[in-house]
């Protein structure tokens, strides 16, 4: 077993711009400890994250995918945060039918006084992540 | 001569001769073959068939695009109600110009489409039967586990030929722009196209507009359970949201409105 | 009619225009526009199903770019006339040219698009108003070796069964066809047959989409074909899999078989080939044990120097085996045109009348001689690309070509420019402004599929109708139509026709497999599969069932012999042609269809990964591709569908030919010229 080469996971982490971009700026600038293999993306709100970029991620090969808006009632285009959690609903259990694992998809809120927060969200979906290994679908997709 | 038929065509012949309606959309048997058709003549009713079924709904469409002051007839079965009234929440069929003509499916029609509701909300036509448990047609696939279902999707996926038919059947495909054709989606010219998005975003797309008339699955050429993956997540929107494509008042909680319902974490 | 508003509605049963699967349509007209189809669910080959060319099958009709209107060539331009103008300056020419330099310096292009009564009557043109046998089509360029090695194997040349039994068969072996791309639904049929289990081979050297769902594939290198189906049959005999009974009854020539194959061995065939010799052996046991095996095939084995070997071969292969004459077996060549089976069918062809009823048959002439009232020419006239040389020698004057793009569509383009552009007169009949019409002198508009009323035949011998759902746009004429008009005005007789009905009830009358025939009983049965002798005769769903047309199936050994033209030092690389799932021939419909075009927008050469690394070239760098004929510019597509060596390239674009690169050098019996192997070099475009 461990002559496998160390399983380094690709994440996406996509952070709004109001509440968790600020918090993961805030974990940041706290020198908070945090696993390096994910990469951050900053979009205005989270409802600006379509299903099908996920989608598309997950197709590529791309293990796990964060979502992480404003807490409800907390959005700054005041209901973003709504569409996000209905669509991602949606989403996950799609994955789950077609035999990806829901866990790889997953839809949290941050607000960006919570820099703690963020680090433990995303230190355990990596946690998580790497215990579910490499996303089966990355060798099938030419 | 099937008596339902028979009953059909005279309720759609005197229809037609109380010029109630300027056509009536059915599916005819012509040259040979059948398909969906426009009864304008008394004269033509006689060639009215009932099975095969084809989606009706596409018909109404294409006529009220360029007559939308004309009033149709059209029969409907359960999945063509359901869809006529999903169109017409999103405006794209203007349901109040048409005269619906319930046409309930007979027992063996229901079990071969696996539905759970084969009858419109009245019917004028045949005898209601009771539909299938939504869970028979996709029980085999829920019992497979992750790994069972990756194999299994993946490689129904790998024979698609991008023919679109499943779109060009379903009556709710109505987009005149449709995100499987984005090449930053789905790259265009490849086949089978990427799997699983090309049919992960038909998928999501459905979720809240599906009506269950397996149109999809009876168009595609290489025989890729699509009815069965619909209705397994119609299944999960109907635990979510409460809400049916077709049977449901509201809008689909999928598309903004401006009035929302507040949510929960 | 019901008063309120009127609705211009109607629906209209007809048959694709686009492969020879013959899918069956169902035209949506609505205020005289073609605007949608449906595929009827009880069509034995639809089944309700259609590919993106079938279901997009309305789009090109109303094109901004259909030609509305006769055109004269005025210099470089050309300048819109009226039929009268332009059918009298066609008469005129035609006339003089054949006068004054004999009938055989007119030459005549018939199309496998248009429907057999047109085909039928451009035969008839082509004999009776110019006195010529050169009248050839575009089937030259595919299953010309089909029809000459079946028709000396079995008797006749065509497709012995057809695809909706492959559901029966135990075992298909698919070769030289790129099914699921190039015969949709066929193809879909046979993934079907393999969800019911059915073993498939898929023998080709390109790992198409179908190599996928092969239980065994097989990759040869590009023009050995005759060496594996001989080593298949080796194997089959020493592993005494052959149909002893099947050989004995039903069989001539067996001896000679046995004494070529025996020099077969898997060994000999790994050298020539490329295939390893114990995948080989465990192919040809799958297909020798099945019960009912199939081989179906296509432009792999037609298009080469050696096509009629190759077809021979698959013959020999199915009567070894006893696979012919029975559900779910057979010789299956999957014929490329909507009516490229129909054309050959109505004698389109220098050598033969409708039916393949030979020119040189003396009881033959005589009765067509009786029915055209004519003296008829004895001499074989001239095939396709016969007729470019014979264009570019100056024997060829004129040419008169309906529904068909030689400048995109046949081999070393340059040349074939070179023998248009010397011709005295060129008249183009179409629906587009092609790349030939673009050197015409006249060209004179016809009408689309959906214009006009006739038939087509499908690859698997099954005729079905084509019916007019909207009037022809603009001035274009239905393409029966013209040809008559042509034909009266050269002053003969005997195209008096008032509708292609008319047309078709002459054909019957001459044409033994085609005699039961008729329009009331297609509008009745949908599909009748020829040969259909009397009107109460159902159709012959399968050929050779207790006889072979001729009799005893000949088997006729090939031996292997190389390509024309192999990579060397200078062209080191093999270029193969071939189509892609997105677009049509010469893509004058497909081209012009939007979700088409978004699909696969230009041309493309498919190269192997290793090879691109070792070229330096990405995905859709530009690459210069140059053969001895000439040189394109095309963008690279990396992919491991080609093996290292080999590239591929589809012909349907004009911007990057595929056709200026290869060779014209043809099968000495079929004429057919080799487009799956030339030699090519590859260097990367710079700046």
């Amino acid at each position: 077993m461990t002559k496998e080469k160390e399983f380094k996971p690709k994440i996406l982490v996509f952070c709004c711009n109001w509440c968790s971009y600020a918090a993961a700026d805030l974990a940041g600038v706290s020198r908070l400890q945090m696993p390096p293999d994910f990469r951050v993306v900053r979009v205005m709100c989270s409802a600006r994250v379509r299903p099908e970029y996920v989608i598309k991620a997950i197709a590529r090969g791309v293990d796990g995918v964060m979502i992480l808006g404003c807490h409800i009632g907390d959005c700054h285009y005041i209901s973003g945060n709504h569409r996000t959690k209905k669509r991602f609903a949606v989403i996950t259990k799609l994955l789950e039918h077609i035999g990806v694992n829901p866990k790889r998809v997953l839809v949290d809120w941050v607000s960006a006084a919570e820099g703690h927060r963020y680090q433990e969200l995303v230190t355990n979906f990596v946690k998580t992540i790497k215990e579910l290994g490499p996303n089966e679908l990355g060798g099938l997709s030419s | 001569m099937n008596s339902l038929e028979a009953e059909t065509r005279r309720v759609v012949s005197k229809l037609l001769e109380e010029k109630r309606v300027d056509g009536v959309i059915a599916p005819r048997r012509h040259q040979g073959c059948t398909g969906p058709h426009l009864f304008q003549r008394v004269e033509e009713v006689e060639k009215l068939v009932l099975t095969p079924k084809y989606p009706v709904a596409n018909l109404c469409l294409l006529i009220q695009t360029k007559h939308p002051e004309a009033k149709l007839g059209v029969v409907v079965r359960g999945c063509d109600e359901r869809a006529i009234r999903e169109l017409g929440k999103l405006g794209q069929i203007d349901v109040e110009k048409l005269v619906l003509i319930g046409l309930a499916c007979t027992e063996e029609e229901a079990v071969r489409c696996g539905c759970s509701q084969p009858y419109p909300s009245r019917v004028d036509i045949g005898v209601k039967v009771e539909g299938e448990k939504p869970d028979t047609k996709v029980a085999p696939i829920k019992e497979k586990n992750l790994l069972e279902r990756l194999k299994f999707w993946s490689e129904n996926f790998s024979k698609c030929i991008k023919c679109y038919g499943c779109r060009e059947a379903c009556p709710m495909c109505v987009c005149e722009e449709c995100m499987l054709e984005k090449w930053f989606w789905v790259k265009g010219g490849e086949i089978p196209p990427e799997i699983p998005t090309f049919h992960l975003i038909r998928a999501y797309h459905m979720a809240d507009k599906c009506t269950g008339c397996g149109e999809c699955e009876a168009a595609c050429p290489v025989g890729i359970p699509l009815t069965s993956l619909y209705l397994l997540i119609l299944e999960d929107v109907k635990k979510l949201f409460g809400y049916e494509p077709g049977r449901d008042e509201r809008i689909s909680p999928l598309l903004t409105t401006l009035e929302e319902a507040p949510i929960s974490e | 009619m019901n008063p309120g508003c009127n609705i211009d509605y109607n629906t209209v049963l007809t048959t694709c225009p686009y492969c020879g699967c013959g899918c069956g349509l169902q035209l949506h007209v609505l205020d005289g526009r073609v605007v949608g189809v449906t595929p009827p669910k009880e069509h034995p080959i639809s089944r309700g199903s259609l590919c993106i060319k079938g279901w997009n099958a309305h789009v090109f009709i109303h094109s901004k770019d259909r030609l509305t209107k006769p055109l004269i060539r005025k210099g470089d331009k050309f300048v819109a006339t009226s039929w009268g103008k332009a059918l009298n300056l066609v008469v005129d020419n035609l006339k003089k040219i054949r006068d004054e330099n004999g009938p055989d310096a007119v030459g005549v292009l018939a199309s496998a698009r248009c429907t057999n009564e047109e085909n039928y009557l451009l035969s008839k043109f082509a004999r009776v108003v110019l006195g010529t046998n050169n009248i050839d089509h575009c089937a030259r360029l595919c299953h010309a070796s089909t029809v000459v090695a079946l028709g000396e194997v079995f008797g006749s040349g065509a497709m012995t069964n057809s695809p909706t039994e492959f559901e029966k068969s135990d075992c298909i072996l698919v070769t030289g066809s790129n099914t699921l791309e190039q015969h949709p639904l066929i193809g879909a049929t046979i993934l079907k047959a393999r969800d019911k289990g059915a073993k498939i081979i898929v023998v080709d050297p390109r790992k198409i989409m179908l190599a996928r769902f092969a239980d065994i594939y097989l990759q040869p290198k590009p023009g050995t074909d005759v060496a594996w189906i001989n080593g298949f049959m080796n194997i089959i005999l020493s592993e005494n899999l052959h149909d002893k009974e099947f050989i004995e009854k039903r069989t001539e020539g067996f001896e000679e078989l046995r004494e070529t194959i025996k020099k077969y061995t898997p060994e000999r065939v790994e050298k020539i080939t490329g295939i390893p010799k114990n995948k080989l052996v465990e192919a040809a046991k799958m297909f020798g044990v099945a019960e009912r095996a199939a081989i179906v095939y296509s432009m792999g084995i037609t298009q080469h120097v050696t096509g009629v070997d190759n077809v021979r071969s698959i013959a020999n292969l199915a009567m070894l085996t006893g696979n012919v004459g029975r559900e779910g077996t057979g010789v299956n060549p999957l014929r490329g045109q909507n009516n490229v089976q129909g054309a050959c069918d109505m004698g389109a062809l220098p050598n033969v009348y409708t039916g393949y009823q030979k020119i040189t048959d003396e009881k033959i002439v005589e009765k067509f001689e009786e029915a055209w009232q004519t003296k008829l020419p004895r001499n074989a006239g001239l095939t396709v690309v016969e007729m470019t040389e014979a264009a570019v020698e100056g024997r060829l004057k004129a040419l008169y070509v309906v529904g068909e793009n030689p400048m995109l569509s046949d081999p070393d383009i340059n040349r074939v420019r070179k023998g248009l552009e010397k011709l005295d007169f060129l008249v183009v009949q179409d629906i587009f402004m092609s790349e030939t019409a673009e050197l015409a002198d006249v060209v004179l508009p016809g009408a689309s599929y959906a214009e006009k009323d006739g038939t087509f035949t499908a690859t698997d011998r099954c005729v079905q109708r084509v019916r007019k759902a909207i009037e022809p746009i603009g001035d274009a004429k239905a393409d029966w139509e013209i040809i008559c008009a042509i034909a009266k005005g050269m002053g003969s007789h005997g195209f008096e026709y008032s509708s292609p009905k008319e047309v078709f009830e002459e054909i019957a009358r001459l044409t033994p497999s085609y005699a039961g025939i008729t329009y009331e009983r297609l509008d009745k049965e949908l599909r009748i599969p020829w040969p259909c002798p009397t009107r109460d005769h159902p159709g012959t769903p399968i050929l050779h069932v207790e006889r072979f047309t001729r009799g005893k199936g000949r088997f006729t050994p090939a031996e292997y012999r190389e390509p024309a033209e192999l990579p060397d030092d200078e062209y080191p690389f093999l270029l193969t042609t071939g189509r892609t799932l997105f677009h049509y021939h010469t893509g004058t419909m497909t081209r012009r269809t939007p979700k088409l075009v978004s699909e696969v927008e230009t041309g493309y050469v498919e190269l192997n990964g290793e090879d691109a690394k070792i070229l330096g070239v990405k995905n859709n760098d530009l690459v210069v591709v140059t053969s001895r004929r000439g040189s394109i510019q095309v963008p690279v597509w990396v992919t491991d569908r080609v093996p290292r060596g080999v590239v591929f390239i589809p012909f349907h674009f004009a911007e990057c030919a595929a056709n200026v690169l290869t060779h014209a050098k043809l099968d000495p019996e079929a004429k057919i010229p080799e487009y799956k192997v030339c030699a090519v070099k590859i260097e990367k475009k710079n700046g």
